[in-house]
């Protein structure tokens, strides 16, 4: 991998904004393979096991909460909670989530509700072996009279509410729905990591997801020809306040003290997408085949001034992303057996810069005026996902019960180049780099005949989490301390790290 | 299973094949706030806190002394004299010219009969943040065994006050020749007393003081309850060093500010020297931690100038004069940087005028020493240059070793240099008029 042209972590923000478990219509941009946790992954999904394929091959589970009119589909009112829990190795970090949600429909109505409590661990750095390589804290007296904060290791909850209505429209076989998911954030997972250096991260913020969404479809010899249609509106706003220690040195005592100081950091990103998806059978029996397209704008008015290393610190970050996605996807239900599998393309442009705030002389002579841009970057991503997934339901002989099991895979390759002008140095630098992301898919499902039990899992290898560099498995050697406390021992790294996620999921009808 | 599933497979693996890892590249380099942040990061280089308030009524009573005459022994010469806010706390002068001068700042000369001060008067800009060493010999230090002949009756983690009690014995300095009569024709009674009496010459510094109401009065503010019978210099020295600490300490520089994170407080030019002080240029190797300097001693190749100091006079061995320092010869004190814009001429004997040649002298010290031209001197002093070959030997003798090869600086990256030690200048300490009182107790003129 190459070494992280780190003002590009700048954009992973765009990542961590998108607080929304439908991640299909909202196209993530990261630039650093920074491992972030499955923290959105609280919503029960049937195809979670089968890599997660969703173009030809509907999520029983998922979709109501992906797209609000394909609750259309459901039989009957249910309830379900699914709790999830995932950790990071190396004892880097994980979280819990306990969702309650019910759909229900009347007639032509349907709607649904649910809420979701979500714990999020600190971040904390990755175990190698069995010794933890932090930076240590500054082992210095505060100034007369201050106190200096300790390192918050405590967990920090999320709040979810989710709320859908929709109608259907038998005859035309046209349904449409609404849906609104708002959070209450105090935790984005592996956010604390990206202030190198720092006591303590307290985080506030909220999003919104609204979305409206269509699904229309079509009788026909094969089956039936569908077409979904969703636009989705999500408004993310967390503050970062972020306590560090620095080291100063005191004319009063006449040795060096450790003060605390709190950063402010803003991160506000508001995003408009727009997905198409339609699904048709093919000639042969069981099979369908599915197209996706989406696309994504993305403004940025703030993107936090993370301080990862080689990332100084320019205040207020703004730009933009304009995120496309096509996709095709087959899919195979005969019988007990089910297949998926599926590829899309992403391709991305980005565009963040820093403003001068205050006039800034170039190397050039010239003079930024305040609000000039002195930095530019411009992102140029060429993403890809693939997903397969295989499942096989098993009847137990003299009992009604079925076992299904499940398999898949997904990969994530993400491919960026990125022109990065600095207006004040009046240089151009670039950088290409790339990564993949393998996420094997597992689970399994108990149908009882008045409940269904399923336990899915995964896990996410690929990403790494800052820590320091020590030995084999240490990813990236470009991430060298930017604060003035230097790291004891070598420069920061990303160490390897791999994110489990396990799903159980209940789900039983509400008679 | 009938499914065609492996051709997908093998689909999907080529594609995620396809996409794997680029090699590293170093297409990207830092930027250069990254790259002076991590070269300031070795070096222990922190911002500096606020100065604690001092109290009121000592820092009245100091700036009273600091002005005052009536400390030197021929009543003609101040600690400002030497210590001028209008010249940034020194003289402007290559050597001081202590009791018997006339003039003040870059035009003071020499009374008749008088020789220079062996060394260059050093700014007191910042001497209260907590030096380890005062004088450009170090032989004032909070560490180590004192120095045998210097009995300064206080603490010795007090070495602000400790300095300010000495230039008050120093005949040449402030106490005057056996025989002076001071300014009105007086004879001055603090040279009649011997060398080897400091606290008579302290004691009797303090009648002059106590016999002026009005310095009866600033002490009994600045101690409350301590009668006049029983005060002593050291009261003095304290009050002189609080002035010291709340009026002459500045240290909200450019450069200050980009250690406390501000990322615009330097221009590219700056940050470029920056970086070069803490690398290249090697800087950093002497002047580190939060002072910039001030910890160590190092034999710079400087030229040797004046009266030259003890035994070996006409020579000034440094730090290497003092008893079991003889490693040190022809060492002296690495300043403290901030305001070295402002305090001009450079090094322990003032034989550099500008920046611009101290740099240059680093860029090459050998060649620098051999190719010294003592016309860029004063008038004054330039009788007193001691440009032998034996004597440029001897110091390049002992030269520091890593002064020793040349840095083959460019011109641009020493005008960087340049601009970057400029960005070390708190822009409070450009005028320092303020501080200077009307009148003194003593009613002798100001300065």
């Amino acid at each position: 991998m190459a070494p992280s042209g780190l003002r590009a972590v700048r954009l992973i923000a765009s990542l961590l904004c998108f607080v929304s478990p439908a991640a299909a219509q909202l196209i993530p941009i990261k630039t650093l393979p920074i491992a972030q946790g499955d923290q959105f992954q609280i919503f029960p999904s049937n195809n979670l096991g089968l890599g997660g394929v969703s173009i030809a091959l509907p999520d029983s589970l998922g979709d109501p909460f992906v797209n609000p009119a394909t609750t259309a589909r459901l039989r009957a009112s249910r309830f379900y909670s699914s709790p999830t829990v995932y950790n990071l190795s190396g004892n880097a970090g994980g979280g819990r989530s306990l969702p309650v949600a019910m759909l229900a429909r009347r007639a032509d109505w349907f709607g649904g509700l649910a809420l979701v409590v979500q714990q999020v661990d600190p971040s904390r750095t990755p175990r190698q072996g069995n010794v933890v390589f932090a930076t240590p804290n500054v082992a210095l007296p505060p100034p007369p009279g201050g106190v200096l904060p300790s390192q918050d290791l405590r967990a920090h909850g999320n709040q979810y509410a989710f709320g859908m209505i929709g109608r259907s429209w038998p005859t035309s076989k046209l349904s449409i729905g609404v849906s609104a998911l708002w959070t209450g954030l105090h935790a984005l997972d592996g956010v604390d990591l990206l202030y190198s250096g720092s006591q303590s991260v307290v985080q506030t913020g909220h999003a919104i997801d609204v979305r409206i969404g269509a699904l229309k479809e079509w009788e026909g010899d094969r089956g039936a020809r569908s077409l979904e249609a969703i636009v989705v509106h999500n408004r993310f706003a967390a503050t970062h306040n972020v306590v560090y220690v620095d080291q100063f040195w005191d004319p009063g005592l006449q040795q060096f003290i450790a003060q605390q100081r709190t950063d402010r950091n803003y991160d506000h990103t508001n995003t408009w997408g727009a997905q198409l998806e339609y699904q048709i059978p093919l000639p042969t029996l069981g099979w369908r085949i599915g197209w996706v397209l989406t696309a994504n704008r993305a403004t940025h008015p703030k993107l936090p001034n993370y301080v990862l290393s080689n990332v100084a610190v320019i205040p207020w970050d703004p730009g933009r992303s304009y995120a496309y996605q096509v996709g095709v996807g087959v899919s195979k239900v005969l019988g007990p057996a089910t297949f998926g599998a599926e590829a899309m393309y992403e391709p991305i442009q980005s565009y963040t810069w820093a403003d001068a705030v205050q006039p800034t002389a170039t190397l050039g002579g010239d003079t930024i005026a305040v609000g000039g841009k002195t930095i530019e970057n411009r992102f140029r991503f060429s993403n890809g996902v693939v997903r397969i997934g295989v499942g096989r339901d098993i009847h137990l002989e003299g009992s009604p019960n079925t076992l299904a099991l499940q398999l898949g895979l997904m990969v994530r390759s993400i491919n960026y180049r990125l022109q990065q002008t600095d207006n004040v140095e009046v240089a151009q630098r670039a950088l290409r780099t790339s990564w993949n992301e393998w996420t094997p898919t597992w689970g399994i499902t108990v149908r009882f005949p008045d409940l269904e039990l399923r336990y899915r899992g995964r896990v996410t290898e690929g990403d790494g989490r800052p820590g320091t560099q020590f030995a084999v498995g240490v990813r990236d050697m470009a991430l060298a301390s930017g604060t003035i406390l230097a790291a004891p021992s070598g420069p920061l790294s990303l160490v390897n790290v791999n994110t489990w996620t396990h799903q159980i999921s209940l789900s039983l009808p509400l008679h | 299973m009938t499914f065609r599933v492996r051709p997908l497979c093998v689909v999907a693996l080529l594609f995620a094949a396809a996409c794997d890892e680029t090699p590293p590249t170093a297409t990207f380099p830092e930027s250069i706030d990254a790259q002076l942040r991590r070269s300031i990061g070795p070096w222990g280089v922190v911002p500096i806190a606020p100065m604690p308030q001092q109290n009121p009524a000592l820092v009245a009573l100091g700036r009273a002394l600091m002005f005052d005459k009536i400390l030197s022994g021929n009543r003609d010469i101040s600690c400002a004299t030497c210590h001028e806010p209008a010249l940034h706390a020194t003289d402007g002068l290559s050597l001081a010219i202590g009791t018997g001068g006339t003039g003040t700042g870059a035009s003071r000369t020499l009374g008749a009969g008088r020789s220079f001060v062996p060394r260059n008067a050093p700014t007191l800009l910042n001497s209260g943040l907590g030096l380890q060493y005062m004088f450009w010999d170090g032989r004032l230090s909070r560490f180590g065994p004192p120095v045998p002949d210097l009995n300064v009756p206080l603490d010795q983690s007090d070495v602000l006050a400790a300095q300010a009690m000495l230039p008050v014995l120093n005949r040449r300095e402030m106490r005057g020749e056996v025989g002076d009569k001071d300014v009105f024709g007086n004879p001055n009674e603090l040279a009649q007393i011997s060398d080897s009496q400091p606290a008579q010459i302290w004691q009797a510094v303090m009648q002059r003081l106590v016999a002026i109401p009005e310095y009866v009065s600033l002490f009994q503010a600045a101690y409350p309850g301590v009668p006049a019978e029983v005060l002593s210099f050291n009261q003095a020295a304290k009050a002189i060093a609080a002035f010291q600490m709340a009026e002459l300490t500045k240290t909200d520089s450019p450069f200050d500010r980009y250690l406390q994170h501000d990322d615009a407080a330097l221009s590219i030019e700056e940050k470029r020297g920056g970086i070069l002080f803490f690398t290249t240029a090697r800087c950093a190797s002497c002047h580190t931690g939060p002072f910039l300097g001030g910890q160590s001693f190092s034999n710079s190749g400087v030229p040797q100038l004046g009266p030259g100091v003890g035994q070996a006079a006409p020579l000034d061995l440094g730090r290497g004069a003092l008893p079991n320092n003889e490693f040190y010869k022809f060492a002296f004190r690495v300043p403290p940087l901030r305001n070295v814009e402002l305090t001009a001429p450079y090094f322990h004997d003032g034989t550099l005028p500008t920046l611009e040649s101290v740099v240059a002298h680093y860029n090459d010290v050998p060649t620098s020493l051999q190719a010294f031209d003592p016309a860029t001197l004063p008038a004054a002093v330039q009788g007193s240059y001691h440009g032998d070959q034996a004597t440029i030997d001897a110091v390049l003798g002992t030269l520091d070793f890593q002064l020793r090869t040349p840095l083959h600086l460019t011109e641009t990256e020493r005008r960087e240099l340049v601009a970057f030690l400029k960005s070390l200048t708190d822009p409070a300490a450009r005028d320092l008029s303020a501080l200077v009182p009307a009148t003194v107790p003593s009613g002798l003129p100001v300065p």
